[in-house]
């Protein structure tokens, strides 16, 4: 898509305000590193945000390291007099509904709360390495990519919210009852860290220019 | 393809826009080396690592567990209980290799990696239903679990046999443990409980019959703080189911606790005196007793065994029927035999019987000769006894069912007698029962009432009845004869009555008539008689100056 008469807005020196829109364009450099902020609403302007990738990675980390006691640690324990105390973990669950004989149903859980993280740690991560290395490969299905991630980002918190859901409603006293486990906070973290890495990476670094080479990510 | 759009609108030209309207602040940086975002993963190893670590920490050993079945036991789901806390989890349920039982593979949490030693049990609780009561009803909800009670060894084991049954007793269970001879196990069983005035405070755990000595010893255990009551003096008896005996003494009818009805069970007691003793040791053996009469009895001492040969017949007499000493019980009949007398050609029935002279107390003291030993210095005693009349008798005790008792009196008139010591069991000169006694009493008066002439009398009577027949016969012509003249005046009387009555209320007869007569005449003089008093009274004058004339007849008024 680079032809030569196109002129890119760095080349331009102009700053798209990503709150108010607003365009502006740089006349003068500015005086050593202090931010330059839009003339209507003083948003800070970037021509690339500051260190994206660095924070991508960074939760990128923090959320494959908590997807391991995620998925290892119980989410939930559940208590009725009936079966006493039981310990439940997402790929228990799954497994009990398949056992069940609901088919549909694991499948979607397991999409929702394995898959779609699991999805969305991987495809970060093909992000920030394409990002990192200034990759043209496939750049236009890289940022559908993008878009994807973003929009499907805050529904894996579901699992996190019927948990939370259940704690607060089903208290029975000696009768039964549920109650979080540690494997929840990891799971809700995943979740978080994921939707955190996503928002600060910067989808302009899917089109590196000539003259982001000297500007760190 | 937006950028196909986009990139189809020429660029606009570069016109000068607006410069910024706020000019750039320099701020200075604070923060020079990597961005603090870096915290954000070191902070989740961090927790990831707290969480794993307090998972792994939280696991304790793994155990495998074999039991005969693997019923309720489900891998995930069933729990490990030591007194009621979970201690850990099944994880796995396995058939063995040879297939005769099934490994169940045990993760036990960490805090009680130390119960894994050598000395502990397993077991799985079900729900049970028994005489003893019905434990586990939790888990007829919750399925079964595995029971552990931990061990006291200090040597690790990972591989157990799991019991059949719960046991019994646990360790560290606050108690005493003791052991209890019968003969008869009655209907005890083990969960059995162990009374003390009704108040269950232990339970059978366990028996066995020892083929060498045919005998049982029960296990008991009391639980603390009424192993206390135990001391060496304490009687334990059967109060197994009801106790109904039917003996001289009547019908009796004995029992305990219902469950223990139901279930059987043992009491104990201490006797009179013996609460200061210090408590039993744990171990310790006792008697267990048929009931508690036999349990609390003063001890007996040796018995000594007499004869006595009875002449009557002894229907009533049952083995173990008591023999009394002036109403008190000294000993039992052990034996009962027919014997036969050549020279009198009688069979007389020979009672065995063991008594037993401690019962006598005082008495045996007081009376007793100095002697050697204790058996003969009894038989003197009995001597004594038997030279100041003392006679053995069976009696009935009870005249509902004629149950027998032997009892030995001093009856008074006896003929002289020794105690018989010719055989190796003495044996007590014996006087007919009550019951003898009366028979031939009765017979006597029997044959005294056989010997009136009831015949002659008969006879006698006969002939008087016939006699006075013949006279009535004899007398029938005259009482005819005189029969018809009390007729015939019978007749005349009643025709004078007829003719009486004719005369006299006949309306025509001269009697009515002149009666009517009188009447009329007497009710028209007292009629002048009024006329004559209410003419006196108007006048009394006339009385003296006779009637007055008749007054004037007045003009009549027409003249005037």
């Amino acid at each position: 898509m680079s032809d030569a008469a196109v002129h890119t807005g760095s080349q331009m020196k102009l700053y798209g305000c990503p709150t108010c829109g607003r365009v502006s364009q740089l006349l003068r450099p500015p005086a050593g590193d202090a931010p330059l902020l839009c003339p209507r609403c003083a948003t800070p302007l970037h021509h690339r945000r500051p260190r994206s990738l660095q924070r991508t990675w960074a939760y990128l980390i923090a959320a494959s390291i908590l997807y391991i006691p995620a998925n290892l640690l119980p989410i939930m324990s559940t208590s009725n007099v009936f079966e006493g105390e039981t310990l439940h973990t997402i790929l228990g669950g799954i497994e009990e509904l398949r056992h069940g004989g609901d088919w549909m149903l694991a499948l979607i859980v397991f999409i929702a709360s394995i898959a779609v993280p699991l999805l969305k740690i991987g495809a970060l991560l093909v992000l920030a390495i394409t990002a990192q290395r200034r990759s043209r490969w496939k750049q236009v299905e890289r940022a559908q990519l993008y878009r994807m991630i973003e929009a499907v980002g805050h529904w894996s918190m579901l699992d996190v919210f019927v948990v939370v859901l259940l704690v607060g409603t089903i208290r029975f006293g000696a009768l039964g009852g549920v109650m979080p486990e540690p494997g929840l906070l990891a799971f809700g973290a995943v979740v978080v860290l994921t939707m955190l890495a996503a928002g600060s990476f910067d989808p302009r670094l899917i089109w590196p220019e000539e003259e982001d080479k000297d500007r760190p990510s | 393809m937006s950028e196909d759009t986009l990139g189809s609108t020429p660029p606009p030209p570069p016109t000068p826009p607006e410069p910024p309207v706020r000019p750039p602040t320099p701020v200075t940086r604070k923060w020079h080396g990597p961005s603090l975002v870096w915290l954000v993963p070191i902070v989740a190893l961090a927790v990831g690592v707290a969480l794993l670590i307090r998972a792994v920490l939280s696991t304790g050993p793994q155990v495998t567990i074999d039991f005969h079945s693997a019923s309720g036991l489900r891998p995930g789901k069933t729990e490990v209980r030591y007194k009621e806390v979970v201690v850990g989890r099944v994880e796995a349920v396995t058939l063995s290799e040879k297939r005769d039982h099934v490994q169940v593979t045990v993760r036990l949490d960490r805090s009680v990696s130390n119960i894994a030693v050598e000395d502990t049990r397993f077991w799985v609780v079900r729900p049970r239903i028994d005489t003893a009561g019905v434990s586990g009803i939790e888990t007829l909800f919750s399925g079964a679990y595995i029971g552990v009670d931990a061990g006291e060894s200090t040597k690790q084991k990972r591989h157990f046999t799991g019991l059949e049954n719960p046991p019994f007793v646990l360790r560290g269970e606050p108690g005493r443990g003791f052991v209890l001879r019968t003969e008869d196990l009655g209907s005890l069983d083990v969960g059995s409980p162990i009374l003390y005035k009704r108040n269950r405070v232990g339970r059978v755990v366990g028996y066995n019959l020892d083929p060498l000595i045919d005998e049982l010893s029960v296990q008991i255990f009391i639980e603390a703080p009424y192993d206390k009551l135990v001391n060496s003096q304490t009687r334990f008896w059967n109060a197994s189911g009801v106790e109904v005996s039917l003996n001289s003494s009547g019908l009796k009818v004995d029992t305990q606790t219902l469950a223990s009805v139901i279930s059987g069970g043992i009491s104990f007691e201490r006797p009179q005196g013996t609460q200061g003793l210090p408590p039993a040791s744990d171990g310790s053996r006792f008697k267990l007793f048929s009931d508690r009469k036999s349990a609390l009895a003063p001890p007996d001492g040796p018995p000594l065994r007499v004869r006595m040969v009875f002449d009557q017949s002894v229907r009533g007499l049952d083995i173990d029927a008591p023999v009394d000493f002036l109403g008190i019980e000294i000993g039992v009949i052990r034996a009962i035999r027919l014997d036969y007398d050549g020279k009198r050609k009688r069979f007389p029935v020979e009672v065995e019987a063991e008594i037993y002279p401690t019962r006598l107390g005082a008495v045996r003291d007081s009376m007793r000769q100095d002697g050697d030993d204790d058996k003969r210095r009894d038989t003197t005693l009995l001597q004594r006894l038997v030279q100041n009349g003392l006679r053995a008798q069976a009696r009935t005790g009870n005249l509902l069912t004629g149950q027998m008792y032997v009892a030995l009196d001093f009856p008074g008139k006896v003929q002289k007698a020794e105690l018989d010591t010719s055989t190796a069991i003495p044996a007590i000169p014996t006087v007919p029962g009550t019951l003898a006694d009366v028979q031939p009493q009765i017979a006597e008066i029997v044959a005294k009432v056989n010997k009136v002439p009831f015949d002659e009398i008969g006879r006698n009577l006969n002939e008087t009845l016939a006699q006075a027949n013949q006279a009535i016969s004899q007398l029938r012509p005259e009482a005819q004869a005189s029969l018809a003249e009390v007729r015939r005046t019978l007749q005349s009387v009643q025709e004078t009555l007829q003719r009486a009555d004719r005369s006299l209320l006949d309306p025509s007869a001269p009697i009515q008539r002149n009666a009517e007569q009188t009447l009329q005449d007497l009710q028209r003089a007292a009629q002048s008689l009024r006329v004559l008093t209410d003419y006196l009274q108007r006048h009394p004058e006339s009385l003296l100056r006779g009637k007055p004339d008749d007054a004037k007849i007045p003009a009549s008024p027409e003249r005037r």
